[in-house]
């Protein structure tokens, strides 16, 4: 039950919605390319050590999980470019800017997704479903740890 | 445990229970009446967070309520299909074989497209009736929600051996 006072701290970010300025808003995509270049930095490292991979499974994992890595990064910064636009334009936002910002954030989780199953199929098949299983997971905590802390920061649409 | 002592506490203890797990055991469940009564415990929490975080107007309420419910209605499912993929996890835990995990995985993949789905239409369902920044608003909340629960779902589901 330790997690109760995060969920609590979250939960309160969700529907409190400050009144955010510009800046506010940009603040907070500056800060996601610190934490992105951190996870990306750390990963690595993470499933180093987290996969227990042999000689040979590692000649496999690695260039697949490198291009994976170069494509994710790309979605990042799809990312990365509509939450600029969001701050841009948050304190005007128009049912136009919205619709767009909304389409553009749709459209990165689907690919991302499908992204995703791509490439952890790519790994099923160069290793044993177990890890590649394993992997998943990994990947999932990772993912979901971030965007439990950047979608707590961003501010709601006005 | 399902004591109101807040919303997001509910939420956060609903996604454990839904995932069978303790803090650092898989114990197998099943869709009980105790899973039943937390889907819609976290349903009922994310409900009144979702109408107060979106600030509409009673037009737009009356609006996006009938809407919302449907896609409520939906999500439910979805949050069985999760509680059955973790009950197949856990079942397949101590000698999970690579068939099984790879099983998984696709189920997995299945629901995650699913849930993505349902967000994109019903997000064009809710621009018919609520201006398309409340919309956006909608989307927001509903991520800040599911990354919540997604997050603390993941860290304590142990990893495949």
């Amino acid at each position: 039950m330790r997690i109760l006072p995060l969920a609590l701290v979250l939960g309160l970010a969700v529907i409190a919605s400050p009144l955010a300025s510009h800046a506010q808003v940009q603040g907070v995509a500056a800060d996601e390319q610190i934490v992105m270049k951190q996870v990306m930095t750390d990963k690595r490292a993470v499933y180093a050590k987290n996969l227990s991979l042999s000689e040979s499974e590692s000649r496999a994992f690695w260039p697949i999980y490198d291009e994976y890595e170069g494509k994710a990064k790309k979605l990042d910064d799809r990312f990365m470019t509509m939450l600029n636009d969001y701050a841009a334009k948050y304190e005007t936002l128009t049912d136009a800017d919205a619709a767009s910002i909304l389409k553009e954030k749709l459209a990165i989780e689907k690919d991302r997704i499908a992204l995703k199953q791509a490439y952890t199929t790519k790994i099923a098949k160069a290793l044993p479903a177990k890890k590649a299983l394993r992997y998943a997971q990994i990947e999932t905590r990772i993912e979901t740890m971030m965007r439990s802390q950047i979608y707590g920061l961003i501010p709601l649409a006005q | 445990m399902l004591k109101k002592t807040s919303l997001f506490a509910s939420a956060a203890v609903a996604a454990l229970a839904l995932l069978g797990t303790g803090e650092s055991a898989l114990a197998q469940t099943s869709l009980n009446d105790d899973t039943q009564l937390l889907i819609s415990q976290l349903q009922t929490d994310k409900r009144a967070i979702m109408l107060k975080g979106l600030e509409l107007t009673d037009d737009q309420v009356k609006a996006f309520s009938p809407i919302y419910d449907k896609f409520q209605a939906e999500r439910k499912q979805q949050y069985e299909r999760g509680a059955d993929l973790l009950n197949k996890y856990a079942s397949n835990y101590d000698s999970m074989t690579d068939d099984a995990a790879a099983d998984i995985l696709k189920d997995w993949f299945k629901l995650k497209g699913d849930q993505q789905s349902l967000l994109k239409d019903y997000s064009k369902k809710f621009s018919s009736v609520i201006p398309k920044t409340k919309v956006l608003r909608f989307v927001q909340i509903e991520n800040k929600l599911n990354a919540l629960t997604d997050f603390q779902a993941a860290r304590v589901v142990p990893l495949a051996q």
